[in-house]
């Protein structure tokens, strides 16, 4: 069994030009939780995704990951990462399968392995009869839970997922958290963003973000009491009648 | 370097169905080396034939009979009689002639008394694509036809022979297909190419492949090896078709041909990947490819206009380009039979760009967003 990986970010900083995105940004993600990451657009939650992925490198400050204690560099991590982008980054014109297909060869899975978790992870999608259907002929709902097990067809240590219920039906909403839920029982870090303030309490720790800034980490219950808010909702609507931060 | 063929093949076998699926991919591989082999082969000929010429006979002998014979049986005249040098002119300025012949009167008269018989020949000056190979006729004619008038004891002190080796009738046809395969393969790769990893950027599936253990370099020769088949199929569609439809010779070895085929597909398909991956937009990397693939291969290239003419900036700049190279080894390959070691240079030059380019495309493709 691996152990656990944690990640940290300390004092990060990213501009694009003109625009600051984040401004010094320090947080802990520990393993075996479900971290979300919650804020209105525009607050720097994919920068700061980019950044932990490798895919975009800080100005300043310092990312640093950690499995069962001892520190270990972004190339080690890389094989034990899955990411699921914001944007729509499946192929149009490849079906389910096919997409299944090019990911079990990127990601160099042996075919028993991949024949078990392909079917598991069909029949929690309930994709399963949509094997032949091409990407761009799929529901929103459906695509974003292809996207997803196309994520999870590795079994990732760490699961980083980009706004995964924008533009889903509530339903599959529902089934999204559910399979989520479930790689929780494998101890693993899941950082998700969202700019659902209802999904932000089914998270076991959340970190509020506002204009590149994070104003507060905790369980949700608990931040919810100290900002004497009976939702996010309200306490992000109450930030924004104030004129933001 | 970590480099596994599972994952390029991956990537070769999702491009492959990219390629079944898009029309325009499969269109620009299939029917653009059709088109323009029958465009270059049929429609474009350089051997000018059946130029309109006005002729005005101010002589009405045998001696101008036989001048204008002399133009009429060429094959590459079709006479048009006038009844002035005025006419004749106007029908050059009318453009319902391309050259005129005006014979004064006294022409044979002049000719047996020992004085020059004068004749006058005038060109459309105005385009330069005839003006050139019709006074080549003219000069051909004159020599026969003052044989045929004069008889043979007026054959002039030495006789140049010419004799044109390798074409012996200059059939422009020759010259031009070994020279469009360079063209076809050139469209054909760089084209390609440069249309995929943009794509991926604009699709945002980059990002998401950014993210999993594939190596640029994998992403490189997985997205190069489906075209670079397209491209190998083109080349055996249009050698079958010079061979067979134009009767193009083939007098050197096909290894070599092979090869140089090869070396170039790959230059230019690592070119095209170069532009995919810095320009990371599909309308741009298009221009870009118009620009640094096409434009120099049909211009600089040396497949229409000479190379050996052009001033001296642009003569050594031809030297950066592959195509013009491989021009060089395509024509060799076809007319003259070249063997690998009269290629060397040119080979050496063509390997040296496929390499730089190569380097280029996977030093610029980085593994982050920015």
């Amino acid at each position: 069994m691996s152990e656990p990986i944690s990640i940290s970010v300390a004092g990060v900083k990213k501009s694009f030009r003109a625009f600051q995105a984040l401004h010094g940004v320090s947080a802990e993600f520990e393993a075996g939780r479900m971290h979300g990451i919650i804020g209105p657009e525009g607050s720097g939650k994919t920068t700061l995704l980019r950044i932990v992925l490798g895919l975009m490198r800080p100005d300043e400050g310092s990312i640093s990951y950690r499995e069962g204690g001892r520190d270990i560099s972004f190339a080690d991590l890389r094989p034990k990462i899955s990411y699921m982008p914001q944007t729509q980054s499946l192929y149009p014109d490849l079906s389910v399968d096919e997409h299944l297909e090019f990911f079990r060869d990127l990601y160099g899975i042996a075919p028993p392995d991949y024949k078990r978790k392909r079917e598991e992870l069909l029949e929690v999608a309930r994709l399963a009869e949509f094997v032949r259907r091409p990407a761009g002929q799929l529901s929103g709902g459906m695509y974003k839970k292809l996207g997803l097990i196309c994520a999870l067809l590795r079994s990732p240590r760490v699961m980083i997922l980009d706004e995964p219920t924008t533009g889903v039906d509530p339903i599959s909403r529902r089934e999204l958290w559910t399979l989520l839920y479930r790689l929780l029982d494998e101890h693993i870090l899941i950082l998700a963003t969202t700019a659902y303030m209802d999904e932000a309490e089914r998270c076991s720790k959340v970190h509020l973000f506002e204009a590149g800034l994070l104003l507060a980490s905790g369980e949700p219950r608990t931040l919810l009491q100290e900002q004497k808010a009976r939702s996010f909702d309200e306490l992000f609507l109450r930030r924004a009648a104030l004129g933001g931060p | 370097m970590n480099f596994v063929w599972s994952r390029a093949a991956a990537m070769a076998r999702k491009e492959w169905f990219h390629i079944r699926r898009d029309p325009f991919t499969m269109s620009l591989a299939l029917v653009m080396p059709l088109v323009m082999v029958v465009i270059y082969g049929v429609a474009i000929d350089f051997n000018v034939k059946n130029v309109k010429l006005a002729v005005s006979d101010s002589d009405q002998t045998q001696a101008s009979r036989r001048l204008i014979d002399t133009f009429s049986s060429s094959g590459y005249f079709r006479v048009r009689r006038d009844f002035s040098p005025g006419q004749a002119l106007d029908d050059l300025v009318a453009e319902r002639a391309r050259a005129a012949l005006i014979i004064p009167p006294q022409f044979e008269k002049n000719l047996w008394s020992g004085r020059t018989a004068e004749a006058q020949v005038l060109l459309d000056g105005a385009d330069n694509s005839t003006v050139v190979p019709v006074s080549q006729y003219v000069n051909t004619i004159q020599t026969l036809a003052s044989e045929r008038i004069a008889g043979a004891d007026m054959r002039p002190p030495y006789d140049l022979r010419t004799r044109f080796l390798f074409n012996p009738e200059l059939n422009s046809r020759w010259f031009i297909i070994p020279g469009v395969v360079v063209v076809i393969m050139a469209i054909l790769s760089i084209f390609l190419t440069a249309m995929t990893v943009a794509r991926e950027w604009e699709n945002g599936s980059m990002e998401l492949l950014l993210s999993t253990p594939v190596e640029p370099i994998e992403i490189i020769v997985g997205k190069a090896l489906p075209y670079a088949s397209l491209g190998a199929l083109a080349v055996v569609f249009v050698y079958i078709i010079a061979r067979a439809a134009f009767g193009v010779p083939f007098r050197g070895h096909l290894w070599v041909f092979g090869l140089g085929c090869l070396i170039f597909l790959l230059t230019y398909l690592a070119q095209g990947l170069f532009i995919s991956i810095a320009s990371k937009q599909q309308t741009l990397a298009m221009q870009l490819s118009m620009l640094t693939g096409m434009m120099p291969s049909v211009i600089l290239s040396g497949f229409v206009f000479p190379i050996a003419s052009m001033p001296k900036f642009f003569w050594y700049f031809t030297m950066l380009l592959p195509a013009r190279w491989f021009m060089v080894i395509s024509r060799h390959c076809f007319l003259e039979g070249s063997s690998f070691l009269e290629l060397a240079v040119p080979f050496a030059a063509l390997s040296l760009s496929c390499l730089a380019m190569t380097a280029l495309a996977a030093h610029k493709f980085k593994r982050t967003l920015e």
